[in-house]
């Protein structure tokens, strides 16, 4: 995500100070790796989607024919096969992935700086993410009402 | 191939209007998919939530490269709105289709008469014509509270306290209390409903805790993203997302948002601002009459 950006990863390194934001280099630093990396993200995102929009319309699949639903079992065998869905799903799992990923780095970054309790509260959303993934498997019982 | 651009299209419609008028793109996506497209309200959401992750993180980026968003500020407050869009995925599961549509119904009213009544367009610094990404402004009703409103009863500060420390450049945070409450409730909205949640936040964090408009509409762009996530993950474990649909409609919206960024400085805004007020009435009264019939 950085390869090309030299400043990025010493964003991290840097930390955000203890300053308030934007108004220390640290914390210049670790807003422009965030940046890069969501800007990164959302293109990468977009183009799996492309692809995968574009064997819709080789593979003759309409939009509104009901797409399968997510299993991460099928995820690899689905794009070594290039079928739509294998790439549909990497890409939607691409721009969920990428807010969680801005919320890592900035742990990384804050934890370096020696902020407790920014990289706290950034543990503590990476925390929610992973519970509203437990509690949707949980809940995945319960009735379907539309 | 036809009901393909029937997805792409409209998604950079809702892209071009969100990125002038600083709406996200959920208000006009969910009741295309619902009442267009046939698609169930609960994949119509699950895929609004999707376009506003897209939306987010290519604005947010512009955002944050131009110090307009408070990154502090933005994470402490989207802890509440993870929290808040969790508890609305799984209610939303639960909820009968009726109820949701009702809730949106009188979204769209809301949005409407608040845009309706807005003088000037909320336009952050990073959504310019000359931005190099996409996307300018994206938070939801962005332009509710008037800025001279955050002229609020000023905390005086007795040492460098947390709330302090969330505070940026020429303004002070403060009633922090009401900023949780609000986000708690921004992210229930939005995963209930496949928003951004600005219509609250912005509103919120301008006029109850003081921080600039701008900043605030930056700041609510940035918490969008991770807000989403939190509820499309439920969405996704739980069969609410579909990619066929998902794809088109993403890459539509981005690329509206994308074009709507570089036209900015050519279009009449206000002209803009009444045709959207009269879409989304009329798509209110046509959510509302098969919610209600």
């Amino acid at each position: 995500m950085t390869a090309s950006n030299p400043g990025g990863l010493s964003g991290l390194a840097t930390g955000a100070g203890s300053a308030r934001s934007s108004q220390e280099p640290g914390a210049a630093g670790l807003e422009r790796t965030i940046a890069r990396l969501l800007t990164v993200g959302t293109y990468a995102s977009i183009a799996l989607l492309t692809v995968g929009v574009v064997l819709m319309v080789l593979n003759g699949i309409g939009p509104l024919t009901g797409g399968p639903t997510f299993d991460l079992a099928r995820l690899a065998p689905d794009l070594v096969s290039l079928r739509p869905a294998g790439f549909l799903w990497l890409g939607v799992l691409a721009v969920i992935a990428t807010p969680t990923a801005r919320v890592a780095a900035s742990l990384i970054g804050y934890a370096r700086g020696g902020e407790r309790a920014m990289a706290g509260i950034a543990a503590l959303i990476l925390l929610v993410i992973a519970a509203s993934v437990g509690l949707a498997q949980v809940a995945r019982g319960l009735r379907w009402t539309s | 191939m036809f009901d393909g651009l029937l997805l792409v299209v409209p998604g950079i419609v809702a892209g071009f209007f969100g990125s002038l008028l600083g709406l996200g793109g959920g208000t006009l996506i969910v009741p295309w998919l619902t009442l267009v497209m046939g698609v169930p309200l609960i994949q119509a959401v699950g895929v609004s939530l999707i376009c506003v992750i897209v939306t987010s993180g290519a604005a947010a980026g512009v955002y944050l490269e131009r110090h307009v968003a408070n990154l502090r500020l933005g994470m402490t407050l989207e802890l509440f709105t993870a929290i808040g869009a969790l508890v609305g995925g799984l209610v939303a599961f639960l909820l009968p289709e009726r109820v949701v549509q009702l809730m949106f119904g009188g979204l769209l009213v809301w949005v409407s008469i608040s845009m309706a009544r807005r003088r000037e367009p909320a336009r952050p610094a990073g959504s310019s014509s000359d931005a190099s990404g996409p996307l300018p402004a994206i938070a939801d009703n962005a332009g509710d509270a008037p800025e001279a409103m955050i002229a609020g009863p000023e905390v005086a500060p007795t040492g460098p306290s947390f709330t302090e420390q969330l505070s940026g450049p020429g303004y002070h945070v403060h009633r922090l209390g009401f900023g949780v409450v609000g986000s708690l409730f921004a992210g229930v909205v939005s995963a209930l409903l496949g928003i951004g949640g600005g219509t609250v936040k912005v509103p919120v964090m301008n006029v109850v805790m003081g921080v600039p408009l701008r900043v605030a509409t930056a700041t609510s762009n940035l918490m969008m993203g991770i807000t989403a996530s939190a509820g499309a993950i439920v969405y996704l474990v739980r069969g609410g997302i579909d990619p066929y649909v998902a794809g088109p409609t993403a890459i539509g919206v981005f690329l509206g948002a994308s074009i709507g960024s570089r036209v900015a400085h050519r279009i009449h805004v206000s002209i803009l601002r009444g045709l959207f007020v009269a879409i989304l009435l009329y798509t209110a009264w046509q959510m509302l009459q098969r919610a209600i019939a």
